[in-house]
This record gives C-alpha cells, structure tokens and sequence, in this order.
C-alpha cells in the first residue's frame, strides 16, 4: 500500500516536471532543446525507418534458399540470406519498398529466376515470405 | 528585453532538465583499441590497448536495466575506434533489438562500402566522421599519410545515404584555423549538411603539442568564421557544446550552452565505469555495471553532474555569467579540480581587449 502510494506520488511528481519541461522548453523559443548531441558524440538518430524480415524458399521443393540477394530498388544496401533462407534488414521508410531477390551465385544453392516485389503499407516492421521458381 | 526573458526561460529550462535528468543520449566505449595515433587524442588510445574489448553482453545487460527509454534514445558507439570490433554489426542490431537507436563517432578509416552497407542493415541511423583539415593539415593531426584519402570516401559514402543523420566535426587548431573557409567549401562540395567545430582539450597526448591549441584571438576568429557561415545558410554550422561562449552563444549554436552530462547524457566506460560523456575525468564515475545496477545508479547518483555548485572555484569563484555557464563543460575538469581547464569566455574577452 505504501509502495503504491510512493510509486503514485513518484509518477505525478515526474508528469507534473515533465509538463513544465515542454512548457519552459517551448517558451525558450528553440526547437533544439530536447533533440541535441554531445560534444564528442552524433547527431540525434531522428529518422523513420522499417525493419524488413523474411524467408526465401524454393517454390519447387519448399526448402529455404541460402545466399538469395535481397536489394531494394535504387540503394545501396543489400542483403544475402542465410542458411535457413532468412534475411533482415532497416531501410529508410518511404511510401513503399522495392525489393528484388536475385540468385547471383550461380548453381552453388541451385538455380533460381529473380523475383520483385512491392511492399506497401508500410508499418515499423514488414515480414515478406518468398518463393523462387528453379530456373 | 526579449533576450533577458529568453535567458531566464532557458536558466528555468535547463533547472527542471537537471531535476528530471531524463537519460536519452549514452555513450558506449565498446573498444579503446585504435587504428591511429593522432596528435590531440584524449584518451591516449592506442593499437594495443591494456583494456580488452567489453563483452556485448556485458553492455546489453547493463542496458537492459533502463526502465523507461525516451522516443529518441540513443546509443552512441565511440572508442579508440569502434569499426575496429568484429561485432560492430551484431552490436547495432541487438540494440536495436531493444527498441533503442545507435550512432557511431569513427575516424572513417576502415569504412567502406561493405561496411556501410552492413551497418545501414543493422540500423544505423546516425554517423559522425572527423576531419580535422584538408590532406596535408588532417593527416598531420592524425598522423597517417593516408587518413584524409580514406575519411573523404567515408564522407561521400555518408552523404549518399538520406537514412543516416550525417555531420563532420573539427578540432580546431593552429595550424588548419586559417584553412576553416577552404574546409567549408570541400564539405559543402561534397554534399555535407552539417559541420560542427570544437576546440581541443588539453589533456591526454594533446599537452605535449603547443600547436593544437588556439589563442584567444585565433578563438575568436573561429567563432565569427562560424557566426558568418551559419548567417550563409548553406550548411548547418556550429561550435560544439564544450564551453559558454558569453556574447557569441546565439550566433554560434542553435541554443544556448548547457552541458547536458549526467543530465541527459551517461557512459559506460571500456571497463564497466558509468559515468557521463567519456572525454571526462574518469574519477568522476559514478559506478560499475560489473558491481552496481546501471539505471539505479542513473537515477541515484551523479550528484557532482546535476549540482554543479563545486565548480565555484578558481577564476569561476566571482565571474558574473556563472549562472549562464556554471563551470563550463564537464570535461574542463579535470586533476585536482581546483580550477576550469578553459574557459572559452575569458579567451573571448582577453581577444576583444587585445
């Protein structure tokens, strides 16, 4: 009872400190005043971005695909996925994402025809299941 | 009248920051192995550093006693050189495994292309690289013959990236403060959106080089260099938060000076220290994630970081703008305390009477 009580007393006392903060804060007229960096440090990391997870399996055999590319379109990042077909990465967020999922080694995991896809909606986190036709 | 309502305002401000002391902003020394010996480092790194790289699972559990994260919480990861970890990669991901954002200070010399790319897939979303002078001037200072080649691909690779909040800082010294303007120009050739300008502290190996370190009329030089490009509004220019620059603090930053350490900002050091910005005195640590619970000792301690009064010593003990300044930066004390390394608004005054 007493805990609660102190937890209840602790929380108001931390909206009512926040509550000037933003007020004082934004009076100051600087918009700086929550987002800064470190002498020695960054930037603040202010950006949006979408973590893209999935599985790359063969349409054929079912089985998962090592060493499939995983690029979005026009960018510089890419992606191989692993030994279980799976793959992730954080990409820049933008209306949608453009990815392709191209075999580049050859027959070394069989051989696959590259596939695009489109991912829209886009929410924090995307999961995207593939499957590749055997050339 | 507007700028004495605005300085009590901010004075207020950073009053009820100090209280509330949100941690958002924190240093990790994942290594102090280093892949340079520059001239003005502060922490004396090394290729062979007597510390041994922090176990990333030392940190996330460290990390893993923060109870409430603010939407922009960052982890910073800093060094010696931190591309010099084989795990660099698994690092960023498992911080952002936990819901937090993770940054990188790096002297660019290992970072290429495949090491872009890894580390914009395990998130990265903010990147500082230093260049201290065009070729002849930043290879002096970080006495490698090839750094300004390798730092200026890191740059161009940084600035191709629209996810990452990029900028390049200088450590201003005697010999590259008359090539500022020249800098300036290759930076914003290149694409560069932000450039932020310190000056060098002297401690560690920095003491035994009288050429790093300005004088007052150099100083200030600096700051009306800095308060003439921000008023060109091609590139964000601004001098660091290291000190309180009196009459120059609206022209040379977006805000006003406040050493946030301790306050918004904490460390955990290479062996397990916590403490605030890790240019700072080490006896200042306020605990150990390997004996101590790392966000109570957040929460509890840190009382020389948020009560700054002990700072009113030496030539701050009478100066009337130490309620606006309070000591300067954190990491101008150091040894015995007894007095402020710098103080940026006395070279600013001296400069003006010269």
């Amino acid at each position: 009872m007493i805990i609660k009580y102190y937890e209840s007393v602790k929380t108001s006392n931390y909206m009512s400190k926040n509550w000037k903060r933003n007020l004082i804060g934004g009076l100051s007229f600087t918009s700086m005043l929550f987002i800064f960096q470190a002498c020695y440090g960054t930037p603040h990391d202010v950006g949006y971005d979408v973590l893209v997870e999935g599985t790359v399996k063969s349409k054929t055999t079912g089985q998962p695909i090592k060493g499939i590319k995983v690029a979005p379109y026009n960018d510089i990042q890419q992606v191989f996925t692993d030994e279980y077909g799976n793959f992730s990465f954080y990409i820049l967020a933008d209306y949608s994402i453009g990815l392709r999922f191209e075999d580049v080694d050859s027959t070394l995991n069989g051989g696959f025809a590259s596939k695009d896809t489109v991912l829209t909606n886009l929410t924090s986190q995307m999961f995207v299941n593939i499957a590749l036709d055997s050339k | 009248m507007i700028r004495l309502i605005n300085g009590a305002l901010f004075r207020k401000f950073k009053q009820i920051e100090t209280e509330v002391h949100e941690l958002n902003y924190l240093f990790w020394e994942c290594t102090t192995r280093c892949n340079l010996n520059c001239l003005h480092c502060g922490s004396d790194c090394a290729k062979d550093s007597k510390f041994q790289d922090m176990p990333l699972a030392d940190f996330l559990a460290a990390l893993d006693t923060i109870e409430s994260k603010p939407a922009h919480f960052t982890v910073v990861l800093t060094g010696g050189e931190p591309l010099l970890r084989k795990d660099i990669e698994t690092c960023g991901r498992e911080i952002r495994k936990r819901g937090m954002r993770w940054s990188m200070v790096s002297n660019g010399l290992l970072y290429d292309k495949e090491m872009h790319n890894k580390l914009l897939n395990a998130g990265m979303g903010a990147l500082t690289f230093s260049l201290d002078g065009l070729q002849q001037n930043h290879n002096w200072l970080r006495n490698n013959k090839n750094s300004f080649a390798k730092v200026d691909l890191a740059i161009d690779l940084a600035v191709g990236s629209p996810r990452l909040n990029f900028d390049v800082v200088t450590c201003v010294n005697k010999r590259n403060v008359t090539e500022l303007p020249d800098i300036y120009t290759y930076l914003l050739n290149k694409g560069v959106k932000a450039w932020r300008l310190f000056t060098i502290v002297p401690i560690g190996r920095a003491t035994e080089n009288e050429d790093l370190f300005l004088t007052d009329q150099q100083f200030k030089e600096t700051l009306d260099f800095i308060a003439n490009m921000r008023k060109l509004n091609q590139l964000d220019v601004k001098f660091s938060c290291e000190g309180f620059v009196g009459k120059y603090e609206s022209k040379v930053r977006d805000s006003g000076f406040f050493c946030r350490a301790g306050i918004n900002i904490g460390s955990i050091l290479i062996d397990g220290s916590i403490s605030a910005c890790p240019n700072i005195d080490r006896s200042f640590a306020q605990g150990s994630i390997y004996k101590d619970n790392f966000y109570q000792i957040w929460q509890t301690k840190f009382e020389a970081f948020r009560n700054r009064e002990w700072t009113k010593t030496g030539e701050c003990k009478n100066c009337g703008d130490y309620k606006d300044c309070q000591g300067n930066g954190m990491h101008y004390w150091h040894g015995n305390k007894e007095n402020v390394l710098t103080c940026h608004n006395h070279k600013l005054k001296n400069a003006l009477l010269e």
